[in-house]
């Protein structure tokens, strides 16, 4: 007797997934490439919406909307680096919206303009190779001494927009002397953050610098010899913005789809992916929480000011 | 008879709309960068201290590798044309090994095993220091010699196997050395090949993007297809510096095509006439052959096992972190390409589209140009085979750039930039020569009498096509669809330069697990790759052989 029952419920699904939207959304975000196709498949099983995705650094990303200035095609853009978001709304390229449940947001992570929605947030660390370093708690700066002379890596903050962000937060708090005494310590730039990871996994360098901590967190979990802590001196907790473009061929699905980065069910997704959720109200245990991540003040105005040129300033530093 | 004109005439103008205006929209975009005629900003590119130092680098490493090649080489031409070893053809199949093998996946191979902690300190940690030299330019030069001196190898074997052993005889018998005669005799006839041979080793080289992308960015190597990319690519984006430096490449390169015939012309001696020469093979002692064993046995281990074993290895290793170890060993990587989300398998279909309905277009085209060619007159027909040779010619990454900035400037009239289509465009038109080369010495085999025969019997042009010629060209065109099909299958400049939004091909897909993702998954994937080209060339092989019977 059921039956009937469940097939007109199915119809009804169906009906109102075609009513409420079809038609497809385009989002471009950075890594973890496993979140970005989870949340895109239950936003695509949730509301009939397609999502199209495409999937780069910060820096590619940037560069593909660069490229797209004359037809636009992206909804909805999420970066790494909440600085390069402050840019883009600068520019005038980003659409003021309040999307549900952002009153359960972090404080602070959500824009005065209401046009960055820090759904997520990764903070970095000193990410080291137990193999080689079997217990580790240097400073920053400690980091330069001559025994780990060669052997430090950066993730490209030319494309890892968490580490520019770090970047910026560090020089604008304490200047240029510890990158600078780190680059003279023979540090190396191996690529973007699974690049540097990858480099620090197999041993190639022993100790990672500016690393995103979600990486490292999912990378231990697989029982790779890694291991992460937070220097005193402090850290940038980043959060990862997404943004509405004023460009965007479809608005509607666009403010649905950042409705949705914001419910219960993405949050948590958020979370099994080892990123900071951006509600309160998301419980984990799989890494540490916010509270207890040393954090440098962030004057976000002054280091927007600065990230491209810091980020470019510690490749010319390490270039060989 | 109005058709056999217009016809000529129309596919000349098809040809230059599909590959001489791309290559125009580079020099426009060079040499107007604000819609009027201005070479000032061309030039300062080039002034860039960053530029200049470029292309210096880039010209130096073309010359290397030239040198480098050479000395692997030349003495295998020689074995292979002149000893004992000629005899053993297994060495051909051997030595097509390195060519199937993409240049980018050779050079993550030789990555992984050179890094610090890597595989090859795994095995023989004592062996650290060589690490530190390979991560420079010598490593550079030396990954890609081994890529491209089969190349240079099959050019001299074949030129040195055209030198009639009558000519060494008579040298022989009026009691001139062995050295003397090598030196005198034998090199004097041999170069004018060789140097068309290291040209095209320069070009190959300087054209190249998967080795500079991989292993030239580790050690922050820049060469002309790397700074192409980058400027058309990595924010801020300067398509105008892109397009000037593009440029500079395409004048070296048709620099060197002139000088190249220029030498083939006047520098070639031709050595066949009337009955052909014999070989004389030459006796080995012992020593000799061993000592040249051992040198067989190097150049293998160095072109093909490193990098092969470094690539299967580590699709194998569970967690890198503790690398070559009992028991860290998995076949995980390879579920992984085909269940852990849907992009392992999209890019191998995207790929398989993209190889096969290039090969087929480009089987159909090629097969009309040639036939075209072959029915005009002979100054139209030049200028057919001119223009549709000319992307071999050029370094693919020019062609694609320019591809990319025409069909974004015509994006109102033909709407297909950012669609799958501009990449089979991009394809049908890197690969349009090798159907054209295949089908014209296919060609060059029908005997006119044929077609004659044909017409006695009162058969008509068509019938005559489909019932003559198109039965015996079509070894020739399955032979270009077969090679198209393969090389399209793992092209990476193309899909790394304009592929659609969400689109990977295995070429990027390993390219992005290797630099952003998981090592081992792009590794598993790149040992896919190459078991497909190579299952796909034996069947294919076999195919078109059984057909011939």
């Amino acid at each position: 007797m059921k039956k009937p029952l469940i097939i007109i419920a199915l119809i009804l699904a169906s009906l109102s997934a075609f009513a409420a939207g079809e038609g497809i959304v385009t989002v471009y975000m950075p890594s973890p490439a496993g979140l970005a196709n989870k949340l895109a498949a239950d936003f695509e099983a949730k509301t009939g919406i397609e999502v199209q995705t495409f999937q780069g650094t910060t820096g590619e990303i940037l560069a593909r909307l660069e490229t797209e200035k004359a037809n636009p095609v992206a909804d909805v853009v999420i970066l790494a680096s909440w600085s390069d978001g402050l840019s883009m709304k600068e520019s005038g390229q980003l659409e003021s919206y309040t999307p549900a449940n952002s009153d359960k947001m972090v404080p602070g992570w959500i824009d005065e303009d209401s046009m960055l929605f820090g759904y997520s947030a990764s903070a970095v660390g000193v990410i080291y190779n137990t193999l080689i370093y079997p217990t580790l708690d240097a400073d920053w700066a400690e980091l330069a001494d001559p025994e780990f002379r060669n052997d430090i890596a950066i993730p490209d903050p030319e494309l890892s927009g968490a580490c520019k962000d770090f970047v910026a937060g560090y020089v604008n708090a304490y200047g240029w002397d510890t990158f600078e005494a780190l680059a003279g310590n023979g540090m190396v730039v191996p690529g973007a953050n699974r690049a540097a990871l990858e480099a620090v996994t197999t041993g190639e360098v022993g100790v990672l610098i500016a690393g995103v901590d979600y990486n490292a967190y999912s990378s231990m979990a697989d029982g790779e010899p890694l291991s992460i802590y937070y220097p005193e001196s402090g850290t940038v907790v980043n959060p990862r913005p997404a943004m509405i473009m004023k460009s965007a061929p479809d608005m509607e699905n666009a403010k649905a789809f950042v409705d949705y980065l914001l419910s219960e069910d993405a949050q948590k997704m958020v979370a099994e992916a080892y990123l900071l959720p951006g509600r309160t109200d998301i419980q984990f245990d799989n890494r540490s929480t916010l509270a207890e991540i040393p954090q440098i003040e962030c004057d976000w105005d002054a280091m927007m000011d600065i990230s491209s040129s810091a980020a470019a300033r510690i490749n010319e530093l390490c270039e060989r | 008879m109005k058709g056999k004109r217009i016809f000529p005439a129309a596919l000349i103008i098809f040809l230059a709309l599909l590959i001489v205006c791309p290559l125009l929209s580079i020099f426009a975009r060079a040499a107007f960068p604000d819609g009027h005629f201005d070479l000032t900003s061309a030039i300062n590119t080039l002034k860039e201290n960053e530029n200049a130092s470029m292309i210096a680098s880039s010209l130096l490493l073309g010359v290397l590798v030239v040198i480098v090649s050479s000395i692997i080489a030349l003495p295998l031409a020689y074995i292979f044309s002149r000893t004992e070893f000629a005899r053993y053809r297994f060495f051909d199949i051997i030595f097509m090994i390195p060519f199937m093998t993409p240049p980018y996946i050779a050079s993550m191979g030789w990555i992984l095993f050179m890094q610090r902690r890597g595989l090859m300190q795994q095995l023989f940690p004592s062996l650290a220091f060589i690490s530190d030299w390979f991560f420079s330019l010598g490593g550079l030069v030396l990954v890609m010699s081994f890529h491209v001196f089969p190349f240079m190898m099959t050019m001299m074997k074949n030129a040195m196997l055209s030198v009639p052993s009558s000519l060494d005889e008579a040298g022989s018998v009026l009691g001139i050395p062995f050295r003397t005669r090598l030196g005198r005799l034998f090199m004097p006839l041999l170069t004018g090949n060789y140097a068309i041979g290291a040209l095209l080793v320069f070009v190959k080289t300087i054209s190249e993007y998967g080795t500079p992308s991989t292993l030239g960015r580790r050690i922050g190597f820049s060469v002309f297809t790397t700074d192409i990319h980058r400027y058309a690519t990595v924010a801020p984006i300067e398509l105008g510096k892109s397009a000037s430096l593009a440029s500079v490449l395409i004048g070296i390169c048709l620099l060197i095509w002139i000088l190249q015939n220029y030498i083939t012309a006047h520098r070639t001696y031709s050595l066949i006439s009337g009955k052909g020469g014999s070989i004389r093979i030459r006796k080995l002692s012992p020593a000799a052959k061993g000592a040249i064993l051992i040198f067989i046995a190097a150049v293998v281990f160095f072109s093909m096992i490193i990098p092969l074993f470094s690539v299967i290895a580590s699709s194998l290793i569970k967690l890198r972190g503790y690398g070559l170890r009992a028991g860290n060993y998995t076949i995980g990587n390879y579920i992984a390409v085909f269940t852990e989300d849907k992009q392992g398998i999209n890019a191998l279909l995207v790929s398989i589209f993209l190889a096969v309905s290039s090969a087929t277009i480009t089987a159909v085209l090629g097969t009309v140009i040639v036939t075209a060619i072959r029915n005009a007159r002979k100054s139209i027909g030049n200028i057919i085979e001119g223009i549709s040779l000319l992307p071999e010619m050029l370094p693919s990454i020019v062609l694609v750039l320019g591809i990319m900035l025409f069909y974004n400037g015509i994006y109102r009239i033909i709407p297909i930039y950012g669609t799958i289509w501009i990449m089979v465009l991009s394809y049908v038109i890197l690969f349009l020569p090798y159907t054209i080369q295949y089908v014209t010495s296919a060609y060059s085999q029908i005997s006119g009498s044929l077609i004659a025969a044909g017409r006695i019997c009162g058969a008509g042009p068509l019938y005559i096509f489909m019932h003559i010629t198109l039965p015996l060209i079509a070894r020739g065109i399955a032979s270009g669809w077969m090679m198209t099909f393969i090389i399209a299958f793992r092209e990476l400049v193309t899909p790394s330069l304009i592929a659609p939004t969400n689109t990977l091909t295995v070429s990027t897909y390993i390219n992005r697990q290797f630099e952003q993702g998981s090592v081992g998954k792009g590794m598993a994937m790149a040992v896919i790759c190459i078991l497909f080209s190579t299952v796909s060339l034996l069947l294919l092989n076999t195919v078109i052989n059984r057909k011939k019977t």
